[in-house]
């Protein structure tokens, strides 16, 4: 349909897109019940036969039950803490919401100037460090090991984009420079780096480091990986802005130097803008492949969301009911990851607007 | 044993640092480093293994590899909490024993002779039997792995079973389809699904599956043939002989208690008057237990008292104490129709 259609009722529109002729109506038809009958299979399973509490588990052996979302009720404070001590949880729920809370505020435009994103992500952090640790504010100190579930992979997730996203950007810069030397390294390290699989990184990061290492240069295991985590991050992205930049005229560059902009200022002024909104779509693709990457982590023994899901039904009650518990962890990762998707959208409206 | 040893072999080989490690560890004993510390580093699971690593609804580790750790804690450093659990992956466990991360792997690991030579670890006196084993429909009629001819089985991919189950049928001549998945639930999906006549796995967890997974566990029946039979033991840096020792009388410990009836209920009894001279010995009222290990001599009293004999220990985490419901069988005490021993306590 090329003319803008006159304005129509719902019906109307309903008949010319679903029932134009009669297969069209036929093929319509077919599917929608097709989709309404997995639907009602869904929701029959997993709300109308389910069974909800803790205490009704052994309704969940009848064969009429559904779900048995049991296993959420008694075990989510391991699916969401991982090993983290049981008295302490309101301190890794503060964490978490503390670090959620930092990345909501950091997309408010609001705080787009580097002065309040750096002093908004240092004050995230260090409540989220100072609760989870807890030995500086007086409390039972939680050593790193038994950090784990949803908290451990909201802050691996944002440790690793907020380390990674200034070095890719280093990397990209450094990859473009005139000095062969900056160029020859950048290069080798974003090209060595992308031929490894994160696995393999991760892996030598977490397990062959401390071998070579001498025992005072090693770190928290959970430091070694952050590092490793985010060197291969920013290598990717370093790769995604370098695409912003060469879609970028060097005319514009020339230009601003022409203006009497030193070459610092033109790169700021000019250019990073625009390479920011060209890298734009490829850079939320990034971070989100990256948040539900975090789950690799479980390979090295960091106890994340999927591995204290693992924990949660690896245990002779609750075998039964591992179908549920991947679909709470699937729930919890879509809500996420539905919500950087969403951001993303926001961002990009936004900078449309801006061009005009 | 569900590794990947390809993992291992070439993280450690491709550092070429295996030896490295060891001989870096040769130097101090790893009973002072753990004295010293104050902490015993044992190794966890990333997720839960039935009955043996798993995580209780307080977020705390239970099991039959961990009841051992918190037993070891016990005898070195006199309370069962002092130690922490490294959440390890099968394929990282050794590599972590290799750099430290551990002190010891507890953790249904099987005794291998690759293990034991080339990885550069020791292996403890074993304190599990279990093996491959089969299960099939009841309605087969099928006795015997050998009568599985024509027959398709499921197993998990990439583990020691797959290979034991091929070898095993090839020598008994079965022509038969092996079917193999990544994820444990995905092979018992097919089972069920009837995509295959048998589903192989260790033993153990056949059994723990078939009792807790299965609306119809009577109409399915696990094979008594076991195709291999491998010991279960706690594995250790090469080139520490003190070290072997300790974990060795620890687990040696606790089954000759049960051997001498000494449980953690009538072990105050036992230590006021005891029964017979071994006894006295175990439980420290005579002196000598503790100075030939480094140890106090009332270790394996203080053990015993907090976390029971093996029987104790077994019920409460396989056994009758627990969902799984597992019989002794193999792993009960020679005298009881088992392979469970004990050195001679002299």
């Amino acid at each position: 349909m090329n003319a803008a259609p006159p304005a129509i009722g719902a019906f109307e529109r309903l008949q010319r897109r679903a029932f134009r002729t009669p297969l069209d109506g036929l093929v319509t038809l077919v599917f929608v019940a097709l989709l309404a009958g997995l639907a009602w299979q869904a929701i029959d399973w997993g709300v109308l036969r389910a069974v909800w509490r803790a205490e009704d588990v052994a309704l969940c052996r009848e064969a009429a039950s559904g779900a048995c979302w049991s296993i959420i009720d008694a075990r989510h404070r391991l699916i969401l803490f991982g090993l983290y001590p049981f008295d302490e949880h309101w301190r890794s729920t503060s964490a978490a919401v503390a670090i959620i809370a930092t990345v909501v505020l950091s997309c408010i435009p609001w705080f787009w100037t580097t002065r309040r994103l750096v002093s908004l992500w240092i004050a995230g952090f260090a409540t989220y460090y100072l609760l989870m640790d807890g030995s500086l504010l007086g409390m039972a100190q939680v050593t790193t090991d038994k950090w784990g579930g949803l908290s451990l992979v909201l802050f691996l997730f944002s440790t690793v984009v907020l380390i990674g996203m200034p070095t890719g950007l280093g990397l990209a810069l450094m990859r473009r420079s005139r000095l062969p030397v900056l160029r020859l390294v950048a290069s080798l390290l974003i090209d060595f780096i992308r031929s490894l699989p994160l696995l393999t990184t991760l892996f030598t990061a977490a397990v062959v480091v401390p071998i070579l290492l001498p025992d005072w240069l090693q770190g928290d295991k959970i430091w070694r990986i952050i590092i490793a985590f985010s060197l291969f991050f920013a290598c990717y992205q370093a790769e995604v802005f370098r695409g912003g930049f060469q879609a970028i005229p060097s005319g514009q560059f020339e230009a601003g130097m022409a203006l009497g902009l030193g070459k610092w200022q033109a790169l700021g002024l000019i250019i990073l803008p625009q390479v920011f909104r060209h890298a734009l779509p490829a850079t939320i693709n990034m971070v989100v492949v990256t948040f539900k990457e975090t789950a690799v982590v479980i390979i090295i023994g960091l106890f994340d969301l999927l591995a204290s899901a693992q924990a949660a039904f690896g245990t002779g009650d609750w075998v039964a009911y591992y179908m549920e518990t991947y679909i709470f962890v699937a729930l919890i990762y879509w809500a996420f990851i539905t919500s950087l998707g969403r951001y993303g959208e926001f961002v990009k409206d936004r900078m449309k607007q801006d061009e005009h | 044993m569900t590794m990947k040893r390809g993992w291992i072999a070439a993280a450690v080989a491709a550092a070429g640092l295996s030896g490295i490690g060891t001989l870096a560890f040769a130097e101090s004993t790893t009973l002072k480093t753990v004295q010293d510390r104050g902490t015993l580093l044992c190794s966890g699971h990333n997720g839960s293994y039935f009955g043996f690593v798993e995580v209780n609804d307080k977020n705390e580790w239970k099991g039959l590899d961990i009841d051992l750790c918190r037993a070891l804690t016990v005898a070195i450093l006199g309370d069962p909490d002092k130690n922490q659990i490294v959440p390890l992956s099968w394929a990282q466990r050794f590599p972590a024993l290799q750099s430290g991360d551990v002190d010891v792997v507890i953790k249904a690991t099987g005794w291998t002779m690759g293990r034991d030579t080339e990885l550069g670890l020791q292996f403890s006196i074993p304190y599990f039997f279990g093996g491959a084993q089969l299960m099939v429909r009841k309605e087969l009629g099928i006795s015997t792995a050998s009568e599985l001819g024509g027959g398709t089985v499921c197993v998990a991919a990439g583990t020691t079973i797959e290979r034991i189950v091929a070898d095993h049928l090839k020598a008994e001549n079965v022509e038969h389809t092996m079917v193999s998945f990544e994820k444990t639930a995905e092979v018992i999906g097919a089972y069920k699904a009837g995509r295959c006549d048998a589903y192989a796995a260790w033993g153990p967890s056949i059994a723990v599956l078939l009792a807790n997974q299965f609306e119809d566990a009577d109409s399915h029946v696990i094979l008594a043939d076991k195709l291999s039979a491998e010991p279960i033991a706690a594995a250790m840096r090469q080139g520490d002989e003190d070290w072997v020792d300790i974990v060795n009388w620890m687990l040696a410990a606790l089954i000759k208690a049960e051997e001498l009836g000494v449980t953690s209920s009538n072990v105050d009894e036992m230590v006021a008057n005891p029964p017979n001279p071994t006894v006295a010995r175990l439980l420290g009222v005579d002196a000598g237990m503790g100075e030939r290990l480094g140890l106090r001599d009332t270790w394996a009293r203080e053990m015993i008292a907090a976390m029971g004999n093996f029987a104790e220990i077994y019920d409460r985490n396989l056994g009758e104490g627990s969902p799984y419901k597992l019989e002794r069988g193999l792993n009960n005490l020679w005298s009881n129709g088992g392979v469970l021993y004990t050195p001679i306590l002299d």
